[in-house]
């Protein structure tokens, strides 16, 4: 117990971010007996308390930082050491470098069959927690296949992956897909518009995958910059929200390339339809159904809907999953005589190009009218002082819905509740000009780039925070 | 459409086809398909030296680097299933997807280590926490951190698990001298409402235990740190976990001083440890420059 009842102090109240690494590693190197013998004594158990005279940042060698930036504003950097084993490890776990350090390089693949579970993927529906949408071998073999008819990527494409791979869309019709038919892959781990330029220039990629914002980004920073354009991309993919009309022209002149958008969901392992630039493009549609997927538009009673008529989009082909992991219930509600119910309204014209038109549970029902949150929010992007927007109902009082419209002001620019309102009635009926309009720095966003109106109906509580049991 | 094969399959029919091609490229390095193949068959076999077997679920809370491609297909090989998820994701959200597939294993950033240790108590199922990368980010500002590090014999607490205990409760007793209504969660998360007010986190290194806490006196302000990493405006808010400080849950904010005495007052009361104040030994001071040096070098 003699032993116990002492500890030595380091009190550094003037330290710097370093110092984090350097006490720590300086007491252990200390201790860990021969290590220098220069002193040869006996070390005790110490506790070091600091604190710090200047911001810094101590990230793993890993971790992209602006060294520049870091200058400009005073803040001090300081990195792991990369050295990967031997060093101290968190306890309770394994490091996978030891874990592969023994580990043979010969496996043979275990048999699987073609319907069992590859993967699950999580996602958040409006409501409830997030759901395990069971995707199986058949599913991706489907994608990859899809991917080849569609000829989004080829055996000889550089395909740059910024988009992170825990989602869908990167993951089956990206490096699922991409693999398949041997292509080549850019791994970007951090996104930053100038990070994404970088890649594309220095690889000649020939492929880009990305979302919506992405190309928004790309297009100011070159603009910003006065840069050199990469001219290398042959094809752009774009999904996991609407792009707009303008901004893809925009792109396919500055870039030389031309956009894909696709259309597709979690359950259906990624794209199911593609609608791509050229003789066959249609501004808005997502393309006609492909060779492998059935796409049909029904109405509330299943029944397929002439051409021009709005109403769900369903799905069937070997691309859709079995169903959601241990969630029945969720399961036998999306699925109606073995067609798949996606939740998105839209209609086909008489070419059958399939049109999406909104989310089903976004409507906004007003007076017994239907309102599009999608045609007031197009509406509003057009709106030269507006950078972003988003219309969601909200239920007021007597549970009657009313238009909420969440406005980002372009940088610089100043706008009034009356200047959208006025805009709005000016180009909208009546019913359909928003009751409140909120202005907001951003809007919250999906890791695709969709807006996350759940956050903005305000319903939702904070999943990440951690509470007492 | 052709015959359907597994995806781990897939991957050893294309490597027989293009072995000598670039499969990816990474800051960098080239990876060949023979190279993807043949470190996907090392997750397999390390994954299956764990006792992991086909139809297990793997959780896999990556960033885009060569590791979640070689673990995907490791994975795929196994006959197991990939459970991918968002690497933004939180305590609540983490804990209702690994329960929700009842996940065997979680391979992560080392740098997420705190948050699965924090939840890995209420996910019965989770057998095996595998880390990987180097994507810490610590950021300390005058006024707003305070770090605690001790460095003892493996003997002092008892197990790694009691050194998290020991010293998260000596936080929150110091924390609750100023006030504060902090409370210690699994694993190193010292809380107030909900919100992260302070870190542990426990290291092994041959005989010695390694302990490293981070406390926040007075709001941090992170849009200095994003000037430097650039994050999309949207999910900034989401980068970082919700955090909260001395000052900001009792309205003012202690000095280092004061919390020193408050920290030294707890080790005494608790533990019965009487602290001496002393400098770096010759050794130690010869570890502590060459690490800095090294850490700070450009």
């Amino acid at each position: 117990m003699e032993m116990n009842s002492k500890m030595r102090l380091i009190y550094n109240e003037k330290g710097v971010v370093a110092d984090l690494l350097a006490y720590a590693s300086g007491l252990v190197e200390g201790r860990i007996a021969g290590k220098y013998l220069l002193s040869g004594e006996k070390l005790p158990d110490t506790v070091v308390i600091q604190g710090f005279t200047r911001k810094g940042i101590l990230a793993g060698a890993d971790v992209d930082i602006d060294r520049e930036a870091s200058r400009k504003e005073g803040i001090d950097l300081a990195f792991y050491p990369r050295s990967g084993r031997g060093g101290p490890r968190p306890v309770g776990s394994v490091a996978l470098a030891d874990l592969l350090k023994s580990a043979s390089r010969k496996f043979d693949a275990v048999d699987v069959e073609p319907d069992d579970p590859a993967v699950l993927l999580y996602t958040s529906g409006t409501t409830g927690k997030p759901k395990g949408v069971t995707l199986t071998h058949r599913n991706f073999n489907a994608e990859c296949a899809l991917v080849e008819e569609l000829d989004l990527l080829r055996e000889d494409d550089r395909v740059v992956l910024v988009l992170p791979l825990f989602h869908v869309y990167a993951l089956s019709s990206g490096l699922i897909s991409g693999l398949y038919l041997g292509t080549t892959f850019t791994l970007v781990p951090q996104y930053s518009p100038a990070k994404l330029l970088e890649s594309i220039a220095r690889t000649n990629a020939s492929v880009l995958i990305a979302v919506p914002s992405m190309y928004m980004h790309l297009l100011q920073l070159t603009k910003a910059r006065k840069t050199t354009i990469p001219k290398s991309l042959r094809l752009c993919v774009s999904g996991g929200a609407p792009l707009s009309l303008a901004t893809l022209r925009e792109f396919e002149e500055a870039f030389h390339t031309g956009i894909a958008e696709g259309y597709g969901l979690t359950e259906s392992a990624s794209a199911v339809c593609a609608n791509k630039s050229g003789e066959r493009f249609k501004p808005g549609s997502i393309g006609p159904a492909p060779s492998s997927v059935r796409i049909k538009v029904v109405d509330e009673a299943g029944n397929e809907l002439p051409a021009g008529e709005v109403g769900e989009i369903v799905l069937q082909g070997a691309l859709i999953t079995p169903g959601y992991w241990n969630n029945p219930e969720a399961t036998a509600e999306a699925f109606h005589e073995g067609w798949f119910h996606t939740g998105d309204l839209g209609y086909a014209d008489e070419e059958g190009f399939f049109f999406i038109t909104d989310r089903k549970k976004d409507i906004i029902v007003r007076g017994g009218f239907n309102i599009s949150p999608r045609e007031i929010e197009e509406l509003l992007s057009t709106h030269p002082r507006i950078e972003d927007a988003a219309v969601v109902g909200v239920r007021n009082s007597r549970d009657q819905e009313a238009v909420k419209a969440f406005v980002v002001p372009r940088k610089g620019e100043t706008l009034t509740e009356r200047d959208i309102l006025s805009f709005c009635a000016e180009n909208l009926a009546g019913y359909k000009v928003p009751k409140y309009v909120e202005f907001r720095e951003n809007l919250p966003k999906s890791a695709t780039g969709k807006v996350l109106r759940k956050e903005l109906r305000e319903e939702l509580r904070d999943e990440r925070l951690i509470f007492r049991e | 459409m052709k015959e359907v094969r597994g995806l781990g399959t897939l991957l050893e029919e294309v490597t027989k086809k293009h072995k000598k091609k670039q499969a990816l490229l990474f800051e960098g390095h080239e990876v060949t398909y023979r190279e993807l193949n043949e470190n996907a068959n090392k997750v397999a076999n390390g994954l299956a030296s764990l006792g992991l077997a086909k139809g297990d679920r793997v959780a896999l809370m990556l960033p885009n680097i060569p590791d979640f491609v070689y673990c995907f297909f490791g994975i795929q090989k196994l006959g197991a299933v990939a459970v991918p998820f968002n690497t933004m994701y939180k305590g609540r959200e983490i804990t209702h997807i690994l329960n929700d597939c009842t996940a065997k294993a979680i391979i992560t950033l080392t740098n997420f280590a705190n948050l699965i240790n924090e939840v890995s108590d209420e996910v019965p199922s989770l057998e095996h926490v595998i880390l990987t990368g180097q994507r810490t980010l610590v950021f300390v500002s005058p006024d707003a951190t305070v770090n605690v590090q001790m460095v003892v014999a493996k003997e002092r607490f008892g197990s790694p698990e009691d050194a998290f205990r020991v010293v998260g409760e000596i936080l929150v007793d110091t924390l609750k001298s100023f006030g504060v209504d902090a409370w210690y969660k699994h694993r190193g998360g010292v809380r107030a409402g909900g919100r992260k007010i302070g870190t542990v986190l426990v290291s092994t290194v041959e005989n010695l235990v390694v302990i490293n806490a981070l406390v926040f006196l007075g709001p941090l302000t992170m849009d200095d740190f994003f000037r430097l990493i650039w994050v999309t405006p949207e999910i900034k808010d989401k980068a970082v976990e919700p955090m909260t400080s001395v000052e900001e849950e009792t309205g003012s904010r202690p000095d280092i001083g004061a919390f020193k005495d408050a920290l030294l007052a707890q080790l005494y009361e608790t533990l019965g440890i009487d602290v001496e104040t002393g400098q770096l030994k010759r050794d130690e001071l010869f570890g502590y420059e060459k690490t800095k040096a090294l850490a700070t070098r450009n």
